[in-house]
């Protein structure tokens, strides 16, 4: 039994920062950059998502309209939506790019600091080590 | 695009001395959950009146699904459904005698659906209407509207008197409802957090006049708030801007994108940009409202 999909993306809520129309983009971006939601996977319809997230259909209508546009899910008339079979590299080079620009803004806001290369290397080193998570690289699936 | 579920041409009525509704010229979408939002008095309740055919127009007219509400009075009350704590039952004393006489009126009632609600809203056949609370009442009117077969379900204030449970569960029905296209909702409540999380489309309504419409991520694009540092010029109306609050040359204004002539997005003397901000659907209203009920700006006036 798969999961929901509104299980996997929820909660979508106001409490969370992001519009509620930009959580959904991510959390499908997220499932499917992670693998849980496989190409060729089938989306529910705009309606029944927006009934089991308690969104409007306009806003899950917006959100899947958004990830048509950057070819990560299709839709065929009649079938229904589903994850394309570039959703996954597309998602994972989307949330590569996002990293990089972080990284960017993290260099711009120690330069801004007067910060030299050494202790933005140092801090760097020191934030790998201290925040929570595995590198990922030698157990890579897929 | 496919036929409007609503559409209101210049709709009028004088409803008391002090209170003319209209002219009023709206129309809503198919398949949409359609915020009817304004402050008290608006003419919310006054236009789902006019567009179920409860109460005559002064002029002007009203469609749904292509039906004149003046002349096609079956047809529309066959299609629509209206919900309202107004409504009152307790000439039928019970819960179960209330639904036998409403659903003997309708030939789309559906008896299985009934019971469902009723076990879903927490209702029983032999609650007595009379000691019913608030929220008992809503319940109940909304069970004789979700038990047919509508296409146009009209909802005044239908979560006055629900708790946050009942609110949710009210939410998710409509929502449920709308899982035929075919279908549309208008519903007006004060609790617009929730609305703006449902709602399709929003309709904004004040002093019976129509202010502001539109689907909700486009109207809630369309506005912004500026935190601004006013120049030596006065802002004018062609500007796109409407004031809010200010002190001091330090002010706070409503920026209206879709004006074309707003001065915000060249660089002038009027105005210095400190801060952008979007809006709720709450606050959104709350600074329509103030910005349109004549609140002008004067130097002498300091804060408005």
């Amino acid at each position: 039994m798969p999961t929901a999909l509104s299980l996997a993306l929820g909660p979508i809520s106001a409490a969370v920062p992001g519009s509620l129309y930009q959580q959904i983009v991510d959390a499908v971006k997220r499932e499917i950059g992670a693998g849980r939601l496989a190409p060729g996977s089938a989306l529910p319809s705009f309606r029944v998502l927006a009934e089991e997230l308690l969104v409007s259909v306009i806003t899950v209508k917006r959100a899947y309209e958004e990830l048509e546009r950057e070819g990560i899910i299709y839709r065929r008339q009649g079938l229904g939506t589903f994850v394309a079979e570039a959703g996954y590299s597309r998602t994972r080079a989307g949330l590569r790019a996002n990293a990089e620009q972080a990284i960017t803004q993290a260099i711009d806001a120690g330069r801004k600091a007067g910060m030299s290369n050494r202790e933005l290397l140092q801090t760097f080193r020191d934030a790998l080590k201290s925040v929570p998570g595995h590198d990922l690289s030698h157990r890579r699936t897929g | 695009m496919s036929e409007p579920a609503i559409v209101i041409q210049e709709l009028r009525k004088s409803v008391s001395a002090s209170f003319c509704f209209g002219p009023l010229s709206l129309s809503i979408p198919k398949g949409v959950i359609c915020a009817l939002i304004g402050p008290n008095g608006a003419g919310k309740t006054t236009l789902m009146n006019l567009v179920m055919g409860t109460s005559p127009a002064d002029g002007g007219c009203a469609r749904v699904f292509g039906c004149d509400v003046a002349t096609a009075t079956v047809e529309v009350k066959r299609l629509t459904a209206l919900v309202s704590p107004e409504i009152s039952y307790r000439a039928w004393v019970t819960v179960g005698k209330a639904i036998d006489f409403v659903s003997g009126f309708y030939p789309d009632w559906n008896p299985q659906r009934c019971t469902d609600l009723l076990r879903l809203l927490g209702l029983s056949r032999s609650e007595r209407v009379d000691s019913l609370s608030l929220g008992g009442r809503v319940k109940l009117s909304l069970l004789l509207a979700l038990a047919r077969d509508v296409r146009l379900l009209l909802l005044d204030e239908p979560s006055i008197g629900l708790d946050p449970l009942a609110r949710q569960q009210l939410y998710a029905e409509l929502l449920a409802f709308m899982r035929d296209e075919e279908r549309t909702v208008v519903i007006s409540s004060h609790q617009l957090g929730e609305l703006e999380r449902c709602a399709d489309y929003v309709a904004v309504v004040n002093e019976g006049q129509l202010v502001a419409s539109g689907a909700t991520p486009d109207l809630l694009a369309r506005y912004t708030e500026l935190d601004v540092l006013l120049g030596l010029d006065e802002l004018t109306a062609h500007d796109g801007l409407h004031l809010l609050s200010r002190s001091g040359q330090r002010a706070r204004v409503l920026w209206d994108r879709a004006e074309p002539r707003s001065c915000v997005s060249k660089a002038n003397a009027k105005l210095q940009i400190i801060g952008e901000r979007p809006l709720t659907l709450e606050e959104l209203l709350v600074a329509l409202v103030k910005s349109k009920s004549g609140i002008r700006w004067r130097p002498r006036f300091g804060a408005v």
